[in-house]
């Protein structure tokens, strides 16, 4: 038997031979499969996807698939994605990463992302924890969290990300978690076919450094999914009312989609480009002005 | 576009027959998927029943193809894999280092459970005689495996009282 299907690619199609090694119960086995999911259903052949991660537990997702990946430095994803982007416009750039990755060295990133509005799918794998590292508090880790490095409980309120990235601007800001699947590869699949910034934030636990009440199970008893509370996800201030209860209560789906996008950085300096050619001398000439002085 | 959902009214026999394969299909591959882990995070008796299951699942996937290529030949098949979501595989929270082969065929008998759930919950909807006959043997066949688990479970051992907790690291500082 060889299955035609419906669709040219399939979820196979986006994964490697490389074998995850995350802890068995990762969280992050889920999202990868959401992922490959998400990919099938836009249908970009691997190859004419770049796929840059930073550095943690989740950013070794790069390699479990079969797009072009960078596993790079830690914090840098996003602005090594923004460079492949423009270097070439055509590729479907991805990035992700952890909350740590993402919200603490990383941070400073986010609202120049969110700003420039790059057309970049950024998913953040939130586990509240540096897991890869044994166990610290990460930017995401509630306020009296203990861990192994915080004896006493965190002094520390945690980061909003779903807030801050309202804040920023940003045009598409959704919350998945694998507690929901399908919704999940939903969710990815819409923050990859929207035109400009988009994240994702997924509730990923932790199983080794996590606490009980992060867990599936847990974390399953309270999602509640935005379209059964009757949420509106073109009103930015609607979302920013829903995105304040992040870490109380595990709302799922699209925050906020910009109904109408802005144009990207990619478009406008393809404008400019377009633009500023018709005065610009012809290529062949620019070597001569050199040569004259 | 977005993958289509599985039309369960107007399935015909030829894609019922190749749904069911798919179901065995995603279960055998969650189980290596399970081996593995077990494997690479040192647990191999669970590891070395998830082998089991990938045997069970393979058996029962290799039957159903040979029925299908029987009365359908190579005829293409309209249903694909990204139809499903983890109708028989075991969920990927199920499982954790350490775990006992008690807590591995906990998660293999919950997942038979779910693939029951499926196939009952699907005859509703289906309208083809045929396929309807085809959903109820399914429906018992994994009652059968229930029962197979279950009686695997009842030969062990009660477990040992240490928690999964107590292979964790302990906390690199202390009061």
């Amino acid at each position: 038997m060889s299955p035609t299907g419906t669709l040219e690619f399939q979820a196979k199609d986006y994964k490697s031979d490389l074998k995850p090694i995350w802890c068995p119960g990762c969280g992050d086995f889920a999202v990868v499969q959401g992922i490959y999911r998400a990919l099938a259903a836009i249908g970009r052949p691997p190859h004419e996807i770049a796929f840059v991660s930073g550095i943690g537990c989740s950013s070794r997702i790069p390699g479990y698939t079969t797009a072009y990946g960078f596993n790079s430095v830690h914090g840098r994803a996003l602005p090594i994605a923004q460079g492949i982007k423009m270097a070439n416009p055509d590729l479907l750039v991805l990035a992700a990463g952890g909350d740590g990755d993402g919200f603490s060295i990383g941070g400073g990133h986010l609202p120049h992302m969110v700003r420039r509005n790059m057309d970049i799918a950024y998913i953040v794998m939130d586990n509240q924890i540096y897991g890869l590292t044994k166990g610290q508090l990460s930017p995401t880790s509630y306020k009296g969290r203990t861990s192994s490095t915080s004896r006493y409980g965190s002094l520390e309120e945690p980061v909003n990300p779903l807030l801050y990235m309202l804040a920023y601007g940003a045009g598409f800001v959704a919350q998945a978690c694998p507690t929901d699947l399908p919704g999940m590869a939903a969710i990815i699949e819409a923050a990859i076919r929207y035109p400009g910034f988009a994240f994702v934030n997924i509730q990923s636990p932790c199983v080794t450094y996590g606490e009980e009440g992060q867990q599936m199970k847990a974390l399953k008893a309270i999602a509640e999914p935005l379209d059964s509370i009757g949420h509106n996800s073109a009103d930015r201030l609607a979302a920013m009312d829903v995105a304040q209860h992040y870490g109380t209560k595990l709302s799922l789906g699209i925050f906020y989609q910009n109904p109408e996008p802005p144009p990207t950085y990619g478009d406008l300096v393809k404008e400019r480009q377009e633009a500023r050619s018709k005065d610009a001398l012809p290529r062949e000439r620019i070597l001569d002005l050199f040569i004259k002085k | 576009m977005t993958t289509p959902a599985i039309d369960l009214a107007h399935l015909s026999l030829k894609d019922a027959l190749d749904l069911a394969i798919l179901v065995e299909d995603e279960a055998k591959e969650r189980y290596e998927e399970f081996a593995h882990q077990m494997e690479t995070h040192r647990t191999p008796e669970a590891a070395q029943f998830f082998r089991y299951m990938i045997e069970n699942e393979s058996k029962h996937g290799r039957e159903l193809l040979a029925r299908r290529v029987e009365r359908y030949a190579d005829t293409p098949s309209t249903v694909t894999r990204d139809m499903l979501w983890d109708v028989e595989a075991p969920v990927y929270d199920a499982v954790r280092a350490f775990m006992t082969p008690r807590k591995a065929m906990e998660a293999a008998f919950a997942a038979e459970v779910k693939a029951y759930e499926f196939f009952d919950g699907a005859l509703a909807s289906i309208k083809d005689p045929e396929v309807k006959a085809l959903f109820v043997e399914l429906r018992g066949e994994e009652l059968e495996h229930q029962t197979l688990v279950k009686a695997e479970i009842a030969k062990l051992p009660p477990d040992n009282p240490l928690s999964d907790e107590d292979f964790v690291d302990p906390p690199s500082a202390v009061d």
